[in-house]
């Protein structure tokens, strides 16, 4: 068998096996090997991969033939589904309750691999609903209208992606990526010269706008983003990790495609705004609104589970505006930061995974003080937050860093912005996060917590090792990607990054910090005072508290925030959506009153006026 | 200039249509259709009628081409039977709806029933 088919097809086999067999403990061991061996697979191939071979494989099934290839960037891309699949697999070892929920998030594993080394439109739509099914099932288990909304905006995301598919097919005749790049790129050349061209203005245009939706949905970009909130939040939280990890990955692994098949002839059709092509400008803006509106949302909820969701979303927005922007250098920053965010929200969403496992509880106003009861867990969280947060020595920084100077480079003020914003909304819900669950004081009732259980463990600290490798050393990651360009784009050693306007280095941070911290660390010990705080002096700026407005950090704590927006909170997509939906069934109410309306004779009325037309015509 | 035949019979089906699309009593609203009914046997036996031409009934003096057309004759045959029982059912229902309605009004039955 052909070592890509293994890399897809392992973890779907192990999953039915571990269903099928449903014996506690064997289920477990099934479904690591199942997740484990695509990634031995991965690294084993990486030699032939890293020499600058294409791997590829195609097979005919049903009239069909599927190509997969596995090119660098396909590999970069599997790998982070192999790492944080991985580790979000461990972490189903403590939380899954049935061998239901193995088999379809092992399945959703699957059609992930499958989306990222298809090499033909077939294929990866194939794949992609395989993922699509593998986590509705897995969100249906647990709420059913959180599914349910996943579930039509995917399928609105799969229809659009077919049409647009089909529409290239019509044109070109075939769905291999390699006949869609030469025949587009030769639509381009001729369409640069002004002459008649294969596909039209307008259907570039509608292939474009179809594909944005159908990646916009996965990706979880605003105003599609609505599923994701309630999908993330439902479902076993170790299987979130890959959810937000991996799948919506995809949607970033399809922006890719777009640029890779459609850009040039998007670029020479629509012609650039400021250097940067106007259609990845769409892109770009969709995904400043989604840092914006996702990080104030984030900033908003009184969940753990929703506050992470949401904070995915804004993260993903990063990655749409680097994509977008449309340099060598943005794309690379974008692909990165869709490794670091893999990485840190994979880690944030085992902790949580841990937290609601062991306390039972996912809002802030009932936790507090678990730093002391779990510190591997916090030791973990810390990994993650400084990483999300984007401070020096770990991965988040690096990526934020290039996608900085990336937007920056090409003059673009407002999506600037929207990232600077973006970063400074991050640190509002992350230091709720920080204090609320591990610090203050600990309700009596979560006295008798333990840290996070082993397999939980082992897939945190993988991914927080990783964190921690790839911001010392970022240069391992830009590497990597410098052979996806095949030139230099980012600069200098592993241990530093130089892309010509500025540079950083990892290391030189580390060591820094070390001996900040060091030196901290002997003015402690040499006997600084210490004075017990009480809590409430932390947060209420000397003002007495009223019970009306009781803002404490596990409460309500954003509320003047809340209060500020009020207006546009009121414009709530999801809202609209359910307008929709209650004015479609008006409508079907109103027709049902007074044209099918139960009344024999008004049938007959129609009968009479339909055969009085048809006499009419002369039928 | 169209046959007092057709002009006929499509009236009759007319005046049929006229009473089931406007009467509200189930009875007349049947009587109705028993109308309609006969108004389409009658249009389907006109349509078989060859000018000059006898009943088609194989006897002496008469061949087949000297009858008229027998298709709609049979047809109507079939027509009436089914007329008869469609007619038959209907009276049955209505007997039913006015046992349990006290009344034969449709737009009063259509209230009761909610």
């Amino acid at each position: 068998m052909n070592e890509l088919l293994i890399i897809i097809f392992a973890p779907l086999i192990a999953g039915v096996i571990a269903w099928a067999l449903d014996i506690k403990g064997v289920r477990e061991i099934i479904g690591v090997i199942g997740a484990a061996v695509p990634l031995a697979y991965l690294i084993k191939l990486y030699s032939e991969v890293d020499a600058g071979n294409t791997i590829r494989y195609s097979t005919n099934f049903g009239g069909f033939t599927f190509d997969f290839a596995l090119t660098h960037l396909s590999w970069i891309f599997a790998m982070i589904a192999g790492v944080v699949g991985l580790a979000a697999v461990l972490g189903m070892v403590s939380t899954s309750r049935n061998s239901y929920e193995w088999l379809f998030a092992l399945m959703s594993l699957s059609g992930v691999y499958g989306v990222f080394l298809a090499y033909d439109l077939m294929g990866f739509f194939l794949f992609w609903e395989l993922m699509t099914f593998g986590s509705f099932m897995m969100v249906l288990k647990y709420n059913r209208s959180a599914s349910l909304k996943y579930f039509v905006l995917s399928i609105i995301g799969a229809y659009a992606m077919l049409l647009a598919i089909g529409m290239i097919y019509a044109k070109v005749g075939s769905f291999s990526f390699i006949e869609v790049y030469k025949a587009l790129s030769q639509d381009a050349a001729m369409g640069a010269v002004g002459a008649g061209t294969i596909f039209s203005r307008g259907e570039m245009a509608a292939i474009f706008g179809l594909f944005l939706v159908a990646f916009g949905v996965k990706a979880g970009t605003f105003p599609l983003h609505v599923w994701a909130p309630d999908a993330y939040s439902e479902t076993n939280q170790s299987y979130t990790a890959m959810f937000s990890g991996v799948l919506s990955k995809t949607g970033v692994y399809g922006f890719i495609l777009i640029y890779m098949l459609l850009g040039y002839r998007l670029i020479v059709e629509f012609g650039t705004f400021r250097s940067v092509p106007k259609f990845g400008y769409i892109i770009a803006f969709l995904g400043g609104l989604t840092i914006v509106i996702g990080g104030i949302l984030a900033a908003l909820q009184e969940d753990i589970r929703k506050l992470f969701a949401y904070s995915s979303i804004s993260q993903i927005g990063y990655i749409l505006v680097a994509i977008g922007v449309g340099s060598a250098l943005s794309i690379e920053a974008g692909i990165y930061h869709a490794i670091s965010h893999a990485l840190f929200k994979g880690l944030f969403f085992l902790i949580v995974a841990t937290i609601v496992y062991r306390t039972g509880k996912t809002e802030f106003k009932d936790m507090g003080g678990l730093a002391e009861k779990m510190p591997f867990t916090f030791a973990m969280a810390f990994v993650a937050i400084l990483s999300l947060a984007g401070i020096p020595p770990m991965v988040g920084f690096a990526s934020k860093w290039l996608i900085f100077e990336a937007v920056i480079s090409q003059n673009m003020p407002i999506l600037g912005g929207m990232v600077f914003f973006g970063s400074a909304i991050g640190f509002v819900y992350l230091i709720r996060f920080t204090y609320a669950v591990w610090f203050g004081q600990r309700p009596t009732d979560l006295d008798d917590v333990k840290d996070a259980p082993l397999p939980l463990a082992i897939g945190m600290a993988i991914l927080a090792l990783l964190n921690v490798v790839f911001g010392i050393a970022p240069g391992i990651v830009a590497q990597e990607l410098n052979k996806v360009f095949g030139s230099d784009v980012i600069g200098g050693t592993i241990w530093e990054l130089n892309i010509g306007v500025g540079k950083y280095s990892g290391l030189l941070i580390t060591i820094w910090l070390v001996i900040g911290m060091l030196v901290a660390a002997i003015i402690y010990f040499l006997g600084a005072r210490v004075r017990r705080v009480p809590v409430t002096d932390t947060y209420q700026s000397g003002n007495p508290v009223t019970m009306d407005y009781n803002l404490t950090i596990r409460r309500n704590f954003f509320l003047p925030l809340k209060e500020a927006l009020s207006f546009w909170l009121r414009i709530s997509f999801d809202k609209l959506y359910r307008d929709i939906a209650k004015t479609t069934e008006d409508f079907a109410d109103t027709l049902r009153n007074y044209v099918y309306n139960g009344n024999v004779q008004s049938y007959a009325w129609y009968l009479a006026i339909v055969l009085l037309i048809l006499a009419i015509w002369g039928v | 200039m169209i046959s007092v035949y057709y002009f006929g019979s499509i009236s009759l089906i007319l005046i049929g249509l006229y009473a089931v699309l406007v009467k509200r009593n189930v009875l007349k609203m049947l009587i109705g259709i028993s109308i309609m009914e006969t108004g389409v046997n009658l249009l389907l036996i006109s349509i078989g009628y060859v000018s000059g031409k006898s009943a088609p009934i194989l006897s002496e003096g008469i061949g087949p081409s000297q009858a008229v057309d027998p298709i709609p004759q049979a047809l109507v045959l079939t027509a009436i039977v089914i007329g008869v029982a469609t007619t038959a059912m209907a009276l049955s229902v209505a007997v039913i709806l006015y046992e349990k309605y006290g009344t034969l009004n449709v737009e009063e039955i259509r209230r009761l029933r909610g």
